[in-house]
Order: structure tokens, then C-alpha cells, then sequence
């Protein structure tokens, strides 16, 4: 029982660790898209280099929800309780 | 969360290799190669340029030796046209003093011409003077043409130096033109005025002279003393000749 | 489902075990030593295609370290276009069935990030001198000597997680896909894939070039997000 409750509660953990870490990310990547789509709105010229430097940082926000993702990864596989 | 260290070691190890094997079959020749294309390319504007620079410096010496042509031909044509102006100076200068003496000679010429018809004229005028008088003086009566001129010539012999006055009539009679026989009492009218002047009574030779028109002239050897109208006249004459 | 995390051995040379990412990884150095020497070995000044796409790759990598680095970028051109290569060829090696990236699993992505780590070190000595490059931790004030020691192992850390949790997640996230509905369906996800592999291979490239003229730069070091989003 005991094992089995470590279990769920580490499904548990990589659920919440996955849906809260992802909220963060999420807006950041909104507000960043936005503000792409502003600029390309405002410099249609400067698209190419703007899209370019969208995705990098995209990329880079994302990193964020990967690391909360990994940390659930870890909690399901390789977890030091089980 | 197990690291197989093994495999870490292992994926280094095969990165650097991977590194080494780029670095050397990839990275550095593709390098070497743009450089060199670089290179390749700079020597090429290197060559260009200096070609041009060569271009330039054949166009610049083609046109000094245009220029220099040019400048050769406009001397030429300078000096030409200088030669031609100081021929045409000398012409002209020549021309100019042959026209100047022509103009001098013409003058000189016209001059003398004139003053020739000048004198010509007044010669004429004055013959014609004498013409004109000497028919106005036809017109006095003949009397008049001698007696009126006794009393002048006996004054004018009293006005003559006193070694002249005494000569006169010493060798035989004194020779007396008139212009007319004058009458016999005229005659003696004349040798006692004569007589009165010379202090002793001197002869009398008349012979006629129609040329002096009125008037007498004593003609002795030592002294001539006019006293007509001819005498006159010739005077006006010369006086009107001096004037002009 | 597979522990994405753990990896078993193959087969064992001697005492050393080998596993999968290593036998794909010699795979791939093979590929790429072979292809570069062969592309390389008639190299002429009239370029042909092979060699022009040659030439753009490695000039817009001078291109991009000269940017960032602001200097010349002939001693770093090698390491950050390998870094690049590899990882880019690595992620994209997952198209070929059967084979998983070798940089889903934290070993190779710890071995890139250590050489990068090592690379710091090395260009950074290299160019002030040992007492010059520890001086660089004393930048601003010596109250930043802690948080900048932090800083150079954390983001070493960064490199590894950010890399291998984007790849591996990928992977993952497929082999999922797979097993739920094995037509078609994943073939939108491993676009995706492809082009986050291209995406992180260009930012763990960029960012060790950001490190490496941090450490060799007159100026302190940026944080590296700060880089990235100019």
C-alpha cells in the first residue's frame, strides 16, 4: 500500500509538475508571439529576421516547460522512493 | 536517474574525434579554399585596377601629346600669323610713307602750282592795273603829261647828293625821255627850272618815249631820276607782288 | 513503455560497455568524416555545388561567431560548427527507423556540454591568463565570486537539460504517438521534431559561442537569455 501510494503520488507530482509548469511558458510564449506579430505588422521588412529570432526564443521559453517535463520524467521513471 | 559514465566517456572521447576529423577534412580546407578564392579575387582587382591605372596613364600621355601637337600647331600659326602682321606692318608703313610723300609732294605741288597762278594772277592784275591806268591816263589831256611832272623831276634832281647833281649835263646835253615831244615852251620850262637847281644852264636832249604814257625821265650817265607814270606803276606793281 | 532515462548496453568490448548512442554516434561521425573528406578533396576556385553549399555553411558560421564575438572567429570556427553538425545530424538521425538520437540520452548531450564547458576554460584562459580569467568572477564586485561560480555551472547545466529534455521529449512524445495510432498521425509531430532539432542544435551552438566570447571578451559575461532575445 505503501508502495502504492508513493506511486500515485508521484503520477500525481508529474501531472501537477507538467500542467503548472507549462502555464508560465505558455503565456510568455503568447506574449512573445505577439509581440513578433506587432513588430512584423509594424516592419514588414524585418520579417525574416524577426521570425528567425522568434523561434530562438521560443525555443528558449519552451526550455522552460521541457525542464518541468523532465522533472516529471524523472519523478515517473526515476524516482528514488520507488 | 542513472549517467552510464562509460558512455559519457565515450560520446567525449567520440566528439573530439568528430571535432579533429572536421577540423581537419572540413572546416579547413573549405577556409583555405575561400581564402584563397579571396585572394584570387583581390589580385584580380588587383590587376584590374592597375590595368586601369596603366589605361589611365596611356590616356593621360595621349593627351599630353595631343595636347602638345595642339600647341605646337597653334605656335606654329601663331608665329605664322605673327610674321604675316609684321609683313603687313612693314607694308603698310611703306605704303603709309609712299602715301605720306605722294601727300607731301602733292601739297608741295599744289602750292607751288597755286602760288604760281598766284603770281600769274597778280601779274595779270597788275598788268592789268597798269593797263587800266594807263587808258585812264590816255585820257588826260596831252598837256598835262608833261607839264604836270617838270616841277617833280627839276625837285627830284635837287633832292640827289651834290657830287651826282654836279655830273649832270657836264659832257654835252642830258638825255630826257618823255612821254611825248613835250612843246617848246615846256622845254624851257624845264631848263631854266633845271638851270635854277644846277646853278649853270644845262642843254636838253628830248627824245620820245610813248612807253612811260605820262611823265619825264632824266637819264644822265652818272644818274637816272624817273619821274612818270610807267615808274609808278611798276612800283604798284612790285608792292602788290611783295604783298602776296 | 521504455524508461526514456536509462539505457542498456548493446554488446561489450573488454570490460567497456557499449551502448546505443555510442554505436549511432561512430555511425554518424563515419557518415560525416567520409562525406567531408570526399567533398573536400577536389576543391577548386570555380566551385562546384557540393562545394558552394560547403562554403556557405562554413561562412555563415564565421559569419555568426563574428557577430557574436565581435572578433576574429577563425580559432572557434571548428568547434562550434562540430557542435552544430553533430547535433543537428544527431537529432535528425531519429528519421531513420529504428534509430533513436544520441542526443535523447544525457550522456552525449553531458559530453557536449563538458567539452563546451572545457572550451570556456581553455579560450578563456587561453586569452587573459589564469589570473586574468579567475579575475572575470570578481566582476562586478567580489560579492558576485559566488553567484558567477553558480552561474558557470548552472548554465553548463542548462545546456545539458535544455538539449536532451527537447530531444528526448520529442522522441518520447512520438513513441507515444506510435504506439496510439501508428499511420500518418506522428508524421505532423516528427515535422515538428525535425525542425526543433535544427532549432536547438542552432541554440546550443550559438550559446557556447556566447559563453566562449563571454569568457574571452573585455566585458563581463551576459546572461545568455539576454543574447538570444536581441
Amino acid at each position: 500500500m505503501t508502495e502504492n501510494l508513493i506511486e500515485v503520488a508521484s503520477v500525481l507530482a508529474a501531472a501537477i509538475a507538467v500542467g503548472l509548469g507549462s502555464i508560465g511558458p505558455a503565456l510568455g510564449e503568447g506574449r512573445a508571439v505577439a509581440a513578433a506579430m506587432d513588430a512584423i505588422a509594424r516592419q514588414p521588412e524585418a520579417a525574416g529576421t524577426l521570425s528567425r529570432t522568434l523561434f530562438v526564443g521560443l525555443a528558449m521559453i519552451e526550455t522552460m516547460a521541457i525542464y518541468a517535463l523532465v522533472i516529471a520524467l524523472l519523478v515517473l521513471f526515476a524516482n528514488p522512493f520507488v | 536517474m542513472t549517467i552510464d559514465w562509460w558512455t559519457l566517456g565515450l560520446q567525449t572521447v567520440n566528439v573530439l574525434i568528430l571535432l579533429w576529423l572536421l577540423a581537419r577534412f572540413l572546416f579547413r580546407p573549405v577556409a583555405k579554399i575561400i581564402a584563397e578564392r579571396q585572394a584570387a579575387a583581390h589580385a584580380a582587382l588587383d590587376e584590374a585596377e592597375a590595368a586601369k591605372v596603366a589605361a589611365e596613364t596611356a590616356r593621360a600621355e595621349a593627351e599630353a601629346a595631343k595636347q602638345a601637337v595642339l600647341s605646337e600647331r597653334a605656335e606654329k600659326i601663331a608665329e605664322v600669323r605673327k610674321d604675316a602682321e609684321v609683313e603687313k606692318q612693314r607694308l603698310m608703313a611703306e605704303l603709309q610713307a609712299e602715301l605720306d610723300k605722294a601727300r607731301v609732294q602733292a601739297k608741295e605741288d599744289l602750292a607751288r602750282q597755286s602760288k604760281a597762278q598766284e603770281e600769274a594772277l597778280s601779274e595779270q592784275a597788275g598788268v592789268l592795273a597798269g593797263d587800266i591806268a594807263e587808258r585812264l591816263l590816255a585820257r588826260l589831256p596831252k598837256e598835262a603829261r608833261i607839264a604836270g611832272f617838270i616841277d617833280g623831276l627839276v625837285e627830284a634832281v635837287g633832292a640827289l647828293p651834290e657830287s651826282t647833281r654836279t655830273g649832270i649835263g657836264l659832257n654835252g646835253p642830258v638825255p630826257l625821255r618823255a612821254a611825248q615831244m613835250p612843246t617848246e615852251a615846256e622845254i624851257a620850262q624845264l631848263r631854266d627850272g633845271l638851270g635854277k637847281i644846277l646853278g649853270r644852264a644845262v642843254e636838253i636832249e628830248v627824245t620820245e618815249a610813248p612807253e612811260l604814257i605820262a611823265g619825264l625821265e632824266l637819264d644822265t650817265a652818272t644818274a637816272i631820276v624817273r619821274n612818270h607814270f610807267r615808274a609808278d606803276l611798276d612800283r604798284i606793281t612790285a608792292e602788290v607782288r611783295k604783298h602776296d | 513503455m521504455d524508461n526514456p532515462l536509462s539505457i542498456e548496453p548493446l554488446f561489450h568490448i573488454g570490460p567497456v560497455p557499449i551502448t546505443q548512442p555510442v554505436v549511432v554516434t561512430w555511425a554518424i561521425m563515419l557518415a560525416l568524416g567520409v562525406f567531408s573528406f570526399v567533398a573536400t578533396r577536389h576543391l577548386r576556385i570555380i566551385p562546384t555545388k557540393t562545394q558552394t553549399v560547403l562554403e556557405l555553411f562554413v561562412s555563415t558560421i564565421e559569419g555568426q561567431v563574428r557577430d557574436v564575438m565581435n572578433g576574429d572567429p577563425k580559432p572557434y570556427r571548428a568547434l562550434i560548427g562540430t557542435i552544430f553538425l553533430f547535433i543537428l545530424v544527431a537529432n535528425w538521425s531519429s528519421l531513420i527507423p529504428g534509430i533513436e538520437p544520441p542526443t535523447a540520452h544525457i550522456e552525449t548531450d553531458a559530453a557536449l556540454a563538458l567539452i563546451v564547458f572545457v572550451a570556456i576554460l581553455w579560450f578563456g584562459i587561453g586569452t587573459r591568463g589564469i589570473k586574468g580569467y579567475l579575475a572575470t568572477f570578481a566582476e562586478p564586485t567580489w560579492v558576485m565570486i559566488p553567484l558567477n561560480i553558480v552561474e558557470q555551472i548552472t548554465r553548463t547545466f542548462s545546456l545539458i537539460v535544455r538539449l536532451f529534455g527537447n530531444v528526448m521529449s520529442g522522441v518520447f512524445v512520438i513513441s507515444i504517438v506510435l504506439s496510439l495510432a501508428g499511420l500518418f498521425v506522428p508524421i505532423p509531430l516528427m515535422a515538428l521534431d525535425l525542425l526543433t532539432g535544427a532549432v536547438q542544435a542552432y541554440i546550443f551552438a550559438i550559446l557556447a559561442t556566447v559563453f566562449i566570447g563571454a569568457a574571452v571578451a573585455e566585458t563581463p559575461s551576459p546572461k545568455p537569455q539576454e543574447d538570444i532575445s536581441q
